[in-house]
């Protein structure tokens, strides 16, 4: 597959060479298998976003009580005065 | 009582264990890893629903089973490195039931291969609040047991509208009985072919003990297709919250922020989750969108408006046709696709699944209660 380097930039990711061979190899066989698609008459088709016939799930605007911050600060692997913490990003 | 299982480990399940959970079934107070090293030190921080509904109804929670990351399929190590703890502890005797998400087929394939089974509900019938998301529009918590007849018990208890899920039926409880209609099974012959000769002998006797018709299914062939490139787009974008800075791993070597990003990620991965993660941006850049994703998403509603379960009421499928995992994949791409409850099980030696229309569980269970004398 071309530009397995550009998505795998986009992804924020650093693809060690053996894993870079690997992957690219699979992504070339999907990438061939998917040209199957272009034999498919889809004219008059509109996508399928989901399955469900339903639209507009909707519930009453009621204030209820949500997990308190600190628990919610509590998985990250650094935080400080109740924020997430990361390094800095302006000089 | 609650105990933690970092992977199967027999010993470590106290008597009276009931339900295993597969590591991305959220259960208060557990780590909810997905299988994946990115959420290292991730502790759920309340119950799935699923969860809070069973020990309503007093079954105790075993703990967390290995899976694979984040669900999904090995195809970069053509299956074989496939984790199936769930169903290994069901049949082992070791649970009575596991709460897994199976979008790809792993379990409803090894289920009936070990000689268990795995019912994948309706979508829309089981809450996926305090699932770890993997591919969100197919999503959908199922029962692996040693019985149908208990899979349906426990999915009557898990089953139901959840206002805290946003893509479900209205109804808040469902009642699974057979029914007094007699089945119609609608076998494709040219999937059928596919299998080997025991899987097709197995599948024959299935249908002669119903009214059966020949029926095709169209599109099979892009089955598979169409089942990567949209679960592979819908897990790039739930892939990118893990970012070293919200909860789970994160690097310790960085200079700056875009650092931390890549090499949190690029060490915290698996290289499936990483294929997946590519795959699924290539499939939803601008150039790709048109042919692959929009495509997939036509066909996806094509598959599902070529089905006439008037004329038949379920399909039946063998479990494996190849060695290759991908090529597999198609036998287990309608349930998910479609939003189709499907049951898997063991039947004459060989593993096969029924698929039923949308909220027709009944219907399969009917089908296995015509059945489970002669398995």
């Amino acid at each position: 597959m071309q530009n397995v380097k550009r998505y795998e930039m986009l992804n924020k990711l650093e693809l060690a060479e053996d894993e870079y061979v690997r992957v690219s190899a699979c992504a070339d066989k999907l990438t061939e298998s998917f040209k199957l698609l272009e034999g498919i008459d889809t004219s008059g088709a509109e996508p399928l976003i989901t399955v469900l016939d339903i639209q507009n799930v909707l519930r009453e605007d009621v204030c209820v009580k949500t997990i308190p911050r600190e628990e919610l600060l509590a998985p990250a692997p650094d935080s400080t005065g109740g924020f997430f913490r990361v390094p800095k990003t302006l000089e | 009582m609650d105990c933690y299982i970092v992977d199967f480990h027999a010993a470590e399940l106290g008597v009276g264990a009931e339900v295993a959970l597969e590591d991305s079934v959220m259960r208060k107070g557990l780590p909810a890893k997905a299988g994946s090293k990115i959420l290292e030190g991730f502790i759920a921080p309340f119950d799935a629903t699923v969860v809070t509904r069973l020990l309503d109804s007093k079954y105790n929670i075993a703990g967390r089973i290995g899976m694979n990351e984040f669900g999904l399929p090995s195809l970069i190590s053509a299956g074989t490195n496939d984790i199936y703890d769930a169903v290994k502890a069901v049949s082992a005797g070791v649970v009575s039931y596991a709460l897994c998400n199976d979008v790809f087929g792993v379990y409803r394939r090894r289920a009936a291969e070990e000689g268990i089974c795995y019912l994948h509900p309706t979508y829309g019938t089981v809450s996926r609040y305090g699932l770890v998301p993997m591919a969100c529009s197919m999503d959908q918590i199922g029962v692996a047991c040693k019985n149908p007849d208990d899979c349906f018990g426990l999915l009557s208890v898990i089953a139901g509208n959840d206002p805290k899920d946003g893509t479900m039926y209205p109804e808040k409880s469902y009642v699974y009985s057979k029914t007094g209609k007699e089945l119609r099974i609608g076998v494709p012959a040219a999937v059928l072919n596919q299998a080997d000769e025991g899987t097709k002998e197995s599948i024959r006797r299935f249908a002669a003990g119903f009214t059966s018709t020949d029926m095709e299914l169209k599109y099979f062939d892009v089955y598979k297709q169409v089942l990567y490139i949209l679960t592979c787009a819908e897990a790039s974008s739930n892939l990118t919250r893990y970012d070293g800075i919200k909860f789970g791993y994160r690097a310790s070597n960085y200079k700056n922020l875009n650092e931390l990003y890549t090499r949190t990620r690029t060490e915290a991965l698996g290289v499936e989750a990483k294929l997946a993660a590519i795959m699924g941006f290539m499939v939803l850049s601008q150039e790709n969108y048109i042919p692959y994703y929009e495509k997939a998403m036509k066909i996806r509603r094509l598959i599902k408006e070529s089905l006439r379960f008037g004329e038949y009421d379920i399909i039946v499928l063998p479990t494996k046709i190849s060695d290759d995992s991908y090529e597999n994949l198609s036998l287990f791409a309608l349930a998910p696709l479609a939003g189709l409850p499907s049951l898997s099980f063991s039947f004459k030696g060989c593993g096969i699944q029924l698929v039923a229309d949308a909220k027709n569980e009944n219907a399969l269970l009917t089908a296995w209660e015509g059945v489970k004398n002669e398995i």
